[in-house]
């Protein structure tokens, strides 16, 4: 059968959901650029081009029911110049959507959507440019679509200064097996000449009662003909000479009735086709333009980066083994002249490998273009179901970003573009009411700003009421007034972030379900980056997210806790501070710091102190870390320095905690752990005082270590 | 002549044990070994292993003797167990031992009744008992233990029970 599931086919799929997501990002953008130039021919036939290229594509890969709805597509935006009617984008836009959902089911492997509802919308629209035309023939075609690599064989032949045929084999429809017949008139032709190619190809759909060759051969025309004739199998043949002297035609092509595989018509085709010999060669020849830039531009598994990325880290590993060996060689050897050579030789090395890093890192990073261009899109379905008027602006959209960050903020982004249409932006009869323009604005834009990339979505909408926020918090029970009274302006406003928080009135299908910013939160969260929202009543609102510029190296702040080296990211750190432990105040089980006019509530990662004279004397250093909505300071015992850390996970079973975010190798081959700080503060507050009054500490303590405790404390009392 | 089975000998306490060679990966000296928190206590922690990240348990505290100082005998034993590395630290490890299949007898039903489905059999060679070990096994058992003590992980650990009790002591 066609669908047979070999693992050629399966590469090939591969290859046509990753071309087809393009082709469908490349139907919106020009379905929404015709819907705001209506008659902009360009974009009209870049619509039909996609929709071509999509169909061939499905068509080669099996994907009968995609091909031909995207055919009945095509026809239905070849027969007239689609930008005179209305509804082409629209429609255009609804069949994106439908082919999306179904390659999705091809995928999965899953029931196709139903195509019923989109085939009515095109038939309900093709009669009326079917009769502008006036030509019913056109309605139907099947084009022959020569692969590259066949066009480059009949070229090839060509060239070569053969004969050149092209052979249509009508098939009788009464032969019950189309596979045998096809192979039968295949070994004919073969015996004629040299088969260059074979359309539909094997394996794939197509119109079934018709085959295409490409023939090479010495036999005058009359003759292949003849042999093609066989009795119960082949109804008739048509044999055109294909001329090496026609150009390959550039892409846009008229709109011409192609082909006539209509079987009532099909008897007579060879007139035709030879008005209009070059086809095969000329109709599809690459690429539709949207993929036009992408020339040279490969495609790779993101694994296959990361394992170079992994090299490269333990390239750096061992640079730094062979400085160690070197610096230990000079001491012992202070007059050895071969250390000049040695230490040249590295430096060259250090420079090479820096430059190695961060070309395999540069890989890596996609333009937010890539994140951004579904959303106009999206901007246009939203507000249209709200019924606003809104502008989307983008900017910064060839911002650098980690591909895998990018694909991550698809979702959160969504979330905060739906939530601005449908909660910022007023309707238009609001906003004049307010005296601002009619059409709402929100802005995407992205930037570099140090080591982060900032993504910001803003609206001119009516802003985040914080009152209200601050109301509902109460209502719904996550705070007290006396508490609510307390908070700040931002810190009332993260409730907004809260699992099932909404301030909306009422629930739309847009947003209001209270779903939403939290998943927001906790992508962020995932990803290491912050989240703020910025807001002015009745004016404006900005979320602005921050981002780390990749995941796989991080600038981290060492440090030790009990002879223990781990690492936490400096861009968490606002400052460090020195205090002793006399300093440290008890407030209700908790121990608090002082720090100018500042109460900072301390995690103690270490033992306990010991009471004792001494120890209150005992120096130590606290990091006060910006949790997000709150401050609070890591105590540890030793600063190590900052360094840039390639980070590995840490993803054993038996040792997997969520303490640890990941971990890395240094320099001289020891592994220091990552923490998870937003975990660290999370088991903090949870973890019960144990009874003794002492602190909550030991957190990083391990099994080990408090099996040690516990007999330093037992032959303490003893 | 009967087939041998190659087996790699190992010390912990004043036993031998051995494992099939082949389900060795290497065997390596004890670097620096990194504490990992929640860890449970017979988890020594991680190595760099030739830039892999690789976890550590001790045997010898996996068969409930108190480890010693670290010796520079010692040696870890790496493994491959569900598709990652796992190591082991043992007392020394040096030799191969070559034991036929007629010297190795199975595990006596009561070991395999007390938990002990690690044993695989017990080899005798030139007059010594050697202790069979299967690897996977070993390291699947702390994994449930593991699992059993994952609901509370703050206070998993014996020694963290241990060390409430006795500081409530105080």
């Amino acid at each position: 059968m066609t669908d047979s599931p070999d693992d050629r086919n399966a590469e090939l799929r591969e290859l046509f959901f990753e071309s087809a997501r393009e082709l469908l990002q490349s139907l919106n953008e020009q379905a929404l650029r015709l819907e705001k130039a209506p008659g902009d021919a360009e974009a009209a036939r870049t619509l039909r081009r996609v929709v071509h290229t999509l169909k061939g594509d499905a068509a080669a890969c099996g994907y009968r029911e995609l091909s031909e709805l995207a055919h009945e597509l095509e026809d239905a935006l070849t027969l007239d110049n689609p930008a005179t009617d209305g509804s082409v984008p629209d429609i255009a836009l609804r069949a994106a959507d439908l082919f999306g959902e179904m390659l999705e089911a091809y995928r999965r492997r899953k029931k196709l959507p139903s195509t019923h509802a989109l085939r009515q919308a095109i038939a309900g629209f093709a009669p009326k440019a079917a009769t502008a035309k006036g030509k019913k023939k056109a309605a139907k075609t099947a084009t022959v679509r020569w692969s590259e690599y066949q066009q480059l064989a009949i070229r090839q032949a060509l060239a070569g200064s053969k004969q050149v045929y092209q052979v249509s084999v009508q098939l009788d429809p009464e032969c019950g097996m189309p596979i045998a017949a096809r192979q039968m008139i295949k070994v004919t032709l073969a015996g004629l000449g040299e088969v260059l190619a074979v359309y539909p190809e094997e394996g794939a759909p197509g119109p079934r009662s018709k085959l295409e060759f490409a023939l090479a051969s010495e036999k005058p025309a009359e003759q292949i003909r003849a042999k093609c004739r066989i009795p119960t199998i082949a109804l008739n043949a048509a044999v055109v000479v294909m001329r090496a002297e026609e150009p390959p035609r550039s892409i846009p092509v008229p709109v011409v009735p192609a082909v006539e595989p209509d079987p009532e018509t099909a008897a007579a085709p060879a007139a035709e086709l030879a008005a209009e010999p070059p086809r095969p060669l000329s109709v599809e020849t690459t690429s539709p333009a949207p993929a036009a830039s992408t020339d040279n531009v490969l495609r790779v598994d993101t694994a296959k980066i990361d394992n170079v990325l992994n090299l490269v880290g333990e390239l750096i590993l061992v640079k730094s083994m062979l400085q160690q060996a070197l610096s230990e060689f000079s001491q012992r050897f202070p007059k050895e002249p071969l250390r000049g050579k040695f230490s040249d030789a590295m430096a060259f090395q250090a420079r090479v490998l820096n430059d190695l890093q961060r070309s395999v890192m540069k890989i890596r990073m996609v333009p937010v273009e890539q994140l951004f261009r579904r959303f106009p899109r999206v901007v246009r379905d939203v507000s249209r179901q709200s019924g606003k008027d809104v502008n989307l602006q983008l900017k910064g959209q060839d911002t650098d970003l980690d591909k895998g960050i990018l694909d991550t903020m698809a979702e959160p982004l969504t979330h905060l573009v739906r939530n601005a249409i449908g909660h910022g932006i007023e309707s238009s009869e609001e906003r004049v009411r307010n005296g601002k323009k009619p059409q709402g604005t929100l802005r995407l834009s992205a930037y570099h700003q140090g080591n982060q990339v900032v993504i910001e979505v803003s609206d001119d909408g009516h802003g985040v009421d914080v009152e209200k926020v601050r109301h509902r918090a109460i209502a719904q029970g996550l705070l007290t007034s006396e508490q609510a009274a307390r908070l700040s302006e931002t810190e009332i406003l993260d409730f907004v972030f809260r699992p099932g928080f909404s301030t909306a009135e009422e629930i739309t299908e847009l947003s209001g379900r209270g779903v939403g910013l939290d998943v927001v939160q906790s992508v962020m969260q995932r990803l290491k980056g912050t989240v703020q929202i910025e807001t002015e009543a009745g004016r404006r609102t900005t979320f602005r997210l921050r981002l780390p510029l990749t995941l796989a190296i991080i600038q981290a702040l060492m440090f030790r806790v009990e002879q223990r080296l781990y690492a936490i990211p400096l861009n968490t750190v606002l400052e460090i501070a020195r205090a002793r432990e006399e300093d440290v105040h008890q407030v209700d089980q908790y121990e608090m710091l002082q720090l100018r006019n500042d109460v900072l509530p301390l995690l103690r990662l270490g033992r306990p102190r010991l009471p004792g004279v001494d120890s209150a004397r005992r120096k130590f250093f606290v990091l006060v870390i910006n949790g997000g909505d709150r401050k609070f300071g890591l105590m540890v015992d030793e600063l190590e320095g900052e360094e840039e850390l390639v980070i590995k996970a840490l993803d054993d079973q038996s040792i997997s905690t969520d303490l640890v975010s990941g971990a890395s190798i240094l320099g001289d081959g020891r592994v220091v752990l990552i923490l998870n700080l937003i975990a660290l503060l999370d088991r903090f507050a949870r973890t019960r005082p144990d009874g003794t009054g002492s602190q909550r500490s030991g957190l990083l303590l391990s099994g080990t270590d408090r099996a040690l405790q516990v007999q330093t404390m037992a032959g303490g009392q003893a | 002549m009967s087939r041998e089975t190659h087996i790699v000998g190992f010390q912990v306490g004043r036993e031998t044990y051995g494992v099939p060679i082949t389900s060795l990966h290497e065997i390596v000296r004890v670097p620096e070994i990194t504490a990992v928190p929640d860890a449970p206590s017979y988890v020594e922690g991680v190595i760099n292993l030739r830039g892999k990240i690789v976890s550590v348990v001790d045997l010898r505290k996996r068969f409930g003797r108190p480890a010693p100082e670290v010796h520079r005998r010692n040696r870890i034993l790496v493994v491959e167990h569900r598709g990652r590395l796992a190591g082991m630290i043992v007392d020394s490890a040096s030799e191969v031992l070559k034991i036929p299949e007629s010297e190795i007898e199975s595990a006596p039903a009561m070991m395999q009744e007390s938990g002990l489905e690690c044993i695989t059999g017990l080899g005798k060679y030139q007059g010594r008992l050697i202790i069979l070990l299967d690897v996977n096994k070993l390291l699947e058992v702390r994994e449930t233990e593991k699992k059993e003590t994952a609901p509370e992980p703050a206070a998993s650990q014996k020694g963290k029970a241990a060390a409430q009790s006795a500081t409530a002591g105080t």
